[in-house]
């Protein structure tokens, strides 16, 4: 048993503890205990996961064995170390932010359940990424959506949230049961157990319709809980309602299973083999992105904003691992380590910002009692510390560098760009409409956080309870450093990610992209080596390549992709001297303007406001009035229901009011849920009884029902 | 589109020559009467005087003395039995008696920026204004600019005997401005309050509200008479080549 | 109310009707001076005005809220028929200070009523919106300026104690719906005026204009002045129409004084009078292209605007015509060769506005703006009692030159009425560059039929009250008058085209784009000065 091992028991251990503890204490003393011992089960969780991604050594523990399932066991690989120090990550500032924020809860809901809850949520993601085999995965998986279940229903007086919770288990658990059937197909296919290494050892023997059935079965069933389309329709409506660390979790560590499962079973168990599978993800993702980010832009409700815009980066996440499957399956195995580099970077990013910004979005809840932007605004006099850390998130989420959005979404378009490589045309057209529409993605990102921040933290404030507003407990301000510091850590050192990524990703994609991307600057020679040539070096250390060597660890700040005669495409980037340049540029600029006013008077005018006296706040934009125009302009994808009210007093001149309703219901919602439901209603209204129709349970037993034909068909054509 | 360019072409040159040459045209300036003439029967002055509803004229002795800034353009000295004699042109353009800018009229470049508020004028001076971007004016050849936004605005150009309502937006307008500012008064509603003012819906006068550099007076004063503020302002009034031929009075 | 008896067919119809209805709650009378008076009890005051409007045709010119020694005398004047005046009045003791509004069935009262309850004081039982409308935050509450205890010599608005805040009504909920605040001060060179835009973002659902932002109490401040500066300031309340008011208060003046306007000076207020018409459209056609951004266009249409004052200027030494109309008639008289250079002008500008005009029709890029903008449909118009330009846009045609003539218009000048029916911007748009050309054909008619004569009467002074009216180049204005013993003035009550119209305003400013919010303003073409007085 190694270091790694020992220190994953440890947590497994900690995180049972800390859950019996919560249990014991008082009800009043839950936030404290569960800061402490989460978080401390976290850090353990971390340097485990740490240790086997450090030093490549993972671990296996068997637990027993069964007589038709295999061995049954955890163990840790690189692929998991990552997923697992991501979850850490995130849930390390969760823990501790529960310290401050469950507070709103004290009295009205069971703190304590809470607290179990939340160990065991946290001791189940990690065991679902730990299990070795299917059934240790699934069997924790399962538990996890339940966890999960409860805990966004932990408001269990709004029905909202209950709705919301059912929801999600029978969306994810009817994709994990498509995914597993997926699996178990692979198995039955000659393996000699359900354990990853027997499944794995089957593979090159599968033909190609068994490969093309399970790669569809695991994708779409594990997209269904990573948040793509055509799944996506639980996501909005649970993430939002759940306590904020929980909404945390959720986004930030919850969303990254299913990408670990479509990773593990097509890129570990049975790699993918054909461009199409690669198209699918690619595909896949562009249009989860775009749909994502456009509703994200008009939702006014922060949280949702925030769930919807998690869709995208799901998205986003899914663009990179497709890029990369399309030249695995092209035999490009630098290209394709760059897909799945940039893939887990982006999913790396997206798990610290939706994270922090979920706090971030809590916090401002709990003290405003409200998560409607429209009646935010100026907040960031009241909330200072958090105001700004939410701007680090917004910054990084709308890839501004040198922030770590920018560094993701940067080389995830680099990497589509890469497509000119490819041979096929209609792959090419593919790769460059996504790339259109990625860029359209970032561009509304923009907007949509542009809007987030300015119309929620600037301007007047448009409620009062704004003016009432304090700043957010330390317990909650701590935990949202710490995530924007990693943020602004991922921003400038990609020359160290990208590596440590790099040994992730080379077993699953047989190449290495660190040489590629990140090359050895600061100790290549002028004349170059083997890899580069004499003439690339030069060029680069023309224009600064080597400032900083021998001062800054590593290989180097610039992100590059050399000019080699298989990648004709040079890029170059450095967050790290962008961030020094706005460094030197900003303060040489305060100074210059500081010596120049130095004997000026200030006169501070009010804000002008066309010569009246007094501008009140509902006279200043609102976050639906800033993202309207994006409203109009796709109103063919939101077809919003628009209806009006107009009350008039006196022969109708007098108009006193026009009330007016607008509502923009999820696409998703229009194209895949209600017709599944739709069908699956009328199938069971066909083969069985009439249908009791509670909302919730019949959308679940209608999933379900719907899941159960698809299989039977599906089997069938096999 | 290019039919309304062949026309603009086609219309020529029609900006008068004004800083460099005097603008003599018929009908550019009503003209205003004449301060300190003689008058042939010197008791006619008081007459005179007495027909003026603005007490803009005055008898001193044989001599009448008349006060532009009061004069409202009621016309009845121009005309009829008790006309004075009037004297055509249009600068009429007068720092302000407690302005202490007139040494600092350089303190702007040749490029100026206008912001123009309506404190209650009758539309006719702000008509007046607005001819200034008509071609034959064209008041940004010489550097002037009307901006959006007051923040840029170098000179405030008042019309209007400030009412009470447009006393406090105006305040904010000149409160917005940075520093070197300065106000323009166009109009003897903006300087005196005119017929409006002082009452208890107007003031007297800009200059009760804001402290006034350079007043314009005419009911009301014609584009060239509010060009000629803005070149005094910047330094550069009273350049204008004499012509032989003045421009005429009010028709007679 | 010149009209001679020769309606009393009419009359008798009318009277018959009222009484049949409203039988002793109507009192019936008939002033000398023609128009037929209705004194209803105040219960059915109402219905009276609604049966005079929507059932009679009658239209509302104003409403007249006297505080006399003994009592309140409030005047409706309609006007239409025959007979062309119908007068309805209530009288109500001083300390009784409430009445019934007549703004549910005529709807073109509405501010009427609420400028009177600003100014003095009085409330209308049954409007829906009263307060907050030509007095400001400024103003001490209670403060009711035209009441004749009200010290007008006073400074302004010393009342306003603290940081006095307002707070605007909103009309439309919906989800993140804000105002946006437009003016007092505006970017260009624009009058005072406030809109708040309700809107969701881009599409703007209502507007909220808030005006008299330039509120000089012009009524006031005509309070005892003698007829020959009163005229001053009906001439300068809004300098761009200057002719047109002082006409309306001097027809008043000379109908008190009955007196007889000389018919070379009746032909010249009319040749003055359309030119300034002429003048006007040529601006607000110049504001219009203007505001559609096309630069060669606007400027084209700006030298006409200019030419046009310096022809004034140079013919009648005023470029806006200052000084020219008197009670009795002209200030003086002018040379046939001057008038004639004015008419050359004239001409020459309306052959340019027809060259233009005839560009802009085959000009797509400028059409687009116009059409289906801003519309106002003709119910609408008629209801809120639209006139002018903007009401002949939604076909209705509310022009006092045809339908309620008065001076040369009576005989000599016969005026070719334009009306259009879509009621969009572009309508709006023909009918000012139809009444330009018309107006451009009146002035050589008028200064055609000159012939030599005197231009003014003596105005003897005498006590009495009439009403004057004009169609001034914005639509109709109605000024009535009441002089003193002394011949000067008691009671000056003065309804503008613009008043009546900024009414309306809001009916074409819903349901727009926000870049479309100066074209509905310019195809409007308000004046605040006239609307504010
Ligand atoms: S024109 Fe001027 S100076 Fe002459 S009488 Fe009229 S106001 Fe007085
Ligand atoms: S000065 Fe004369 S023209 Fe100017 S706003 Fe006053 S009244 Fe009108």
């Amino acid at each position: 048993m190694n270091l790694a091992a020992g220190f994953f028991l440890a947590f497994v251990l900690l995180g049972l503890f800390g859950a019996a503890l919560s249990a014991m204490v008082p009800d009043r003393r839950v936030p404290a205990t569960l800061a402490w011992t989460a978080s401390l089960a976290s850090v353990t969780l971390l340097v485990a996961s740490g240790l086997v991604l450090a030093h490549g050594v993972g671990f296996e523990l068997p637990l027993m064995h069964l007589p038709v399932l295999g061995a049954l066991g955890i163990g840790m690989d690189r692929l998991s170390a990552l997923f697992l120090l991501v979850t850490g990550l995130v849930f390390a500032p969760a823990s501790m932010s529960s310290a401050g924020y469950l507070g709103r809860y004290l009295g009205r809901y069971s703190l304590r359940l809470y607290g179990v809850l939340f160990h065991l949520l946290l001791v189940t993601t990690a065991l679902t990424l730990a299990g070795s085999d299917l059934v240790t995965f699934l069997f924790n998986w399962r538990l996890m959506s339940v966890l999960c279940l409860l805990l966004v229903g932990f408001e269990h007086g709004e029905t909202e949230h209950v709705d919301a919770g059912f929801l999600l288990l029978s969306m994810t658990e009817a994709g994990v049961l498509t995914a597993a059937l997926g699996v178990l197909f692979l198995g039955g296919l000659g393996a000699s157990g359900l354990d990853f290494a027997s499944l794995r050892a089957v593979a090159p023997g599968v033909g190609s319709t068994a490969r093309w059935a399970i790669f569809l079965l695991t994708f779409f069933g594990f997209s269904m809980k990573a948040g793509l389309i055509p799944g996506s329709s639980w996501l909005p409506r649970a993430h939002p309602v759940a306590p904020a660390p929980v909404s945390m979790i959720l986004s930030g560590a919850i969303l990254n299973l299913g990408v670990y499962g479509i990773v593990r079973v097509n890129l570990d168990l049975l790699p993918v083999r054909w461009v199409g599978q690669g198209l699918i993800v690619l595909i896949a993702g562009s249009l989860t992105a775009i749909i994502g980010i456009l509703y994200a832009t008009i939702e006014p409700d922060m949280k949702r904003m925030l769930a919807h815009s998690s869709i995208e980066n799901m998205g986003l996440v899914a663009v990179g691992l497709g890029a990369g499957m399309v030249f695995l399956a092209s035999h490009m195995p630098v290209l394709a380590a760059m897909g799945f580099v940039v893939a887990f970077y982006h999913m790396t990013n997206h798990s610290l910002y939706k994270s922090l910004l979920f706090l971030g979005a809590g916090g401002v809840d709990m003290r405003l009692g409200t998560r409607d932007m429209d009646r935010m605004g100026g907040l960031l006099r009241r909330m200072p510390y958090t105001g700004l850390f939410f701007l680090v998130g917004a910054l990084s989420i709308a890839a501004l560098p040198p922030l770590n959005g920018f560094v993701s979404e940067w080389l995830t378009l680099q990497t589509l760009l890469q497509s000119t490589a490819l041979a096929s045309t209609g792959v090419k057209v593919a790769f460059a409409l996504c790339g259109a529409l990625l860029a359209l993605t970032v561009a509304l990102a923009l907007t949509c956080f542009v809007k987030a921040f300015g119309m929620s933290f600037l301007g007047m404030p448009r409620s009062e309870g704004v003016e009432r507003v304090r700043e957010l407990p330390r317990s909650m301000l701590w935990p949202m450093g710490l995530l924007a510091a990693g943020c602004l850590a991922l921003g400038l050192g990609p020359t160290f990610v990208i590596p440590a990524l790099d040994t992730v990703v080379a077993p699953l994609a047989h190449g290495s992209v660190t040489e590629e991307l990140v090359p050895p600057f600061f100790t290549l020679g002028t004349s170059g080596d083997a890899r580069y040539s004499g003439r690339f070096v030069r060029d680069f250390h023309r224009i600064g390549a080597q400032v900083g060597r021998g001062v800054i660890p590593g290989r180097g700040l610039v992100v590059l992709h050399p000019g080699g005669p298989r990648n004709p495409v040079v890029f170059a980037m450095s967050t790290a001297y962008t961030a020094v340049v706005l460094l030197l540029l900003l303060g040489s600029l305060y100074l210059v303007v500081r010596w120049s006013t130095r004997r000026r008077k200030v006169r501070r005018a009010a804000v002008w406001a066309g010569g009246l006296h007094h501008l009140s706040p509902d006279m200043t934009y609102t976050a639906t009035g800033f993202s309207n125009p994006v409203r109009v302009v796709f109103e063919g994808i939101f077809r919003p229901a628009i209806s009006e009210d107009t009350r008039e007093s006196a022969r109708g001149y007098f108009r006193t009011a026009l009330t007016r309703r607008q509502m923009e219901p999820f696409a998703l919602d229009r194209l895949f849920l209600r017709p599944v439901v739709g069908c699956a209603r009328w199938a069971a209204a066909r083969a069985a009884r009439p249908h009791q129709s509670g909302r919730v349970n019949s959308y679940t037993a209608a999933v379900l029902l719907t899941l159960l034909i698809v299989l039977v068909i599906a089997g069938i054509t096999m | 589109m290019s039919k309304w360019i062949l026309r603009g072409l086609a219309t020529g040159v029609k900006t008068t020559r004004y800083p460099r040459r005097h603008d003599g045209t018929p009908g550019i300036s009503p003209g205003l009467p004449e301060t300190g003439t003689e008058l042939v029967f010197p008791e006619a002055a008081g007459a005179a005087a007495a027909v003026c509803p603005a007490g803009a004229l005055e008898a001193e002795g044989g001599r009448l003395g008349a006060d532009p800034r009061r004069c409202i353009h009621c016309m009845r000295c121009a005309w009829g039995s008790h006309a004075v004699p009037w004297n055509g042109g249009y600068e009429w353009a007068r720092w302000a008696a407690e302005s202490s800018s007139a040494k600092l009229a350089g303190a702007f470049g040749r490029s100026v920026h206008l912001r123009i508020v309506d404190a209650g004028g009758c539309d006719a001076c702000l008509s007046e204004v607005t001819q200034l971007n008509n071609p034959y004016y064209n008041m940004h050849r010489l550097g002037f600019f009307v901006t959006p936004s007051p923040r840029h605005a170098d000179v405030l150009l008042v019309v209007g005997p400030v009412t009470t309502h447009m006393r406090r937006p105006l305040l904010e307008a000149y409160g917005a401005m940075p520093g070197p500012r300065r106000v323009i008064a166009v109009g003897s509603c903006a300087l005196t309050g005119g017929l409006f003012g002082p009452s208890f819906t107007a003031s007297g006068g800009v200059a009760e509200v804001l402290p006034v550099d350079v007043e314009v007076p005419g009911c009301p004063p014609p584009p060239l008479a509010i060009l000629h503020a803005l070149l005094l302002l910047t330094g550069r009034g009273g350049e204008a080549e004499q012509v032989p031929e003045p421009g005429k009075g009010a028709a007679r | 109310m010149t009209e001679p008896a020769s309606h009393a067919m009419h009359d008798q119809a009318l009277q018959r009707e009222a009484a049949g209805r409203w039988g002793a709650a109507v009192r019936i009378s008939h002033p000398a001076d023609g128009a037929l008076e209705i004194s209803p009890n105040p219960e059915v005051l109402s219905e009276v005005c609604g049966w005079l409007f929507h059932e009679r045709g009658y239209a509302l010119a104003t409403v007249v809220a006297q505080e006399r020694a003994q009592a309140w005398r409030l005047l409706y004047l309609f006007w239409g028929g025959p007979p062309a005046w119908v007068r309805v009045r209530i009288e109500m003791p001083l300390d009784r200070t409430s009445l019934p509004t007549i703004a549910d069935r005529v709807h073109a009262a509405d501010w009427h009523e609420r400028e009177i309850e600003d100014l003095f004081g009085l409330s209308f039982v049954g409007h829906p919106r009263l307060g907050d409308f030509v007095l400001h935050e400024e103003w001490a509450e209670g403060t009711n300026p035209m009441r004749r205890s009200f010290d007008a010599s006073r400074p302004p608005a010393a009342g306003s104690a603290g940081e006095p805040r307002w707070r605007p009504g909103r009309v439309v909920h919906a989800a993140g719906a804000f105002m946006m605040p437009v003016g007092p001060v505006f970017s260009g060179a624009a009058q005072a005026s406030h809109f708040l835009l309700e809107t969701i973002g881009e599409e703007v659902l209502r507007t909220i204009p808030r005006l008299f932002y330039k509120y000089r109490g012009v009524e006031k401040l005509a309070e005892g002045r003698t007829v020959d500066r009163a005229v001053l300031i009906a001439e300068r309340f809004t300098g761009t129409s200057a002719v047109a008011h002082a006409w309306a208060f001097c027809r008043a003046v000379e109908t008190i004084a009955g007196v007889t306007v000389p018919r070379r000076a009746e032909l010249l207020r009319a040749a003055f009078a359309e030119f300034e018409r002429f003048r006007h459209h040529l601006a607000a056609i110049a504001g219009i292209v203007h505001s559609t951004g096309m630069t060669v266009a606007s400027s084209q249409a700006d030298l006409l605007v200019e030419e046009a004052l310096r022809s004034a200027g140079a013919a009648v030494g005023h470029r806006y015509l200052f000084g020219q109309v008197v009670p009795g008639g002209m200030y003086r008289d002018w040379r046939k060769d001057q008038l004639d250079e004015l008419c050359r002008t004239v001409e020459s500008l309306a052959r340019r506005l027809d060259t233009l005009s005839r560009m802009f029709r085959f000009s797509s890029s400028f059409l687009d703006r116009l059409e289906q903008v801003g519309i106002v449909g003709r119910g609408q118009a008629e209801d809120f009692g639209l006139v002018g330009p903007v009401a002949r846009g939604s076909g209705v045609e509310a022009d006092l030159r045809t339908m309620l003539p008065y001076g040369s218009y009576r005989e000599l000048l016969r005026v070719e009425g334009h009306v259009e029916q879509e009621g969009d911007g572009y309508a709006r748009l023909r009918v000012l560059i139809a009444e330009a050309q018309e107006s451009a054909r009146l002035i050589r008619k008028a200064v055609a039929r000159l012939e030599p004569g005197p231009v003014r009467v003596e105005i003897p002074a005498v006590p009495g009250e009439a009403i004057g009216w004009c169609e001034a180049p914005r639509g109709a204005t109605f000024h009535w008058v009441r002089l003193d013993g002394d011949g000067r003035v008691a009671r000056y009550r003065l309804t503008t085209p613009s008043f009546t119209n900024w009414h309306g305003f809001h009916l074409a400013a819903e349901r727009f784009a926000f870049q479309d919010f100066p074209i509905i303003m310019a195809t409007f073409g308000l004046s605040t000065a006239e609307g504010d007085r």
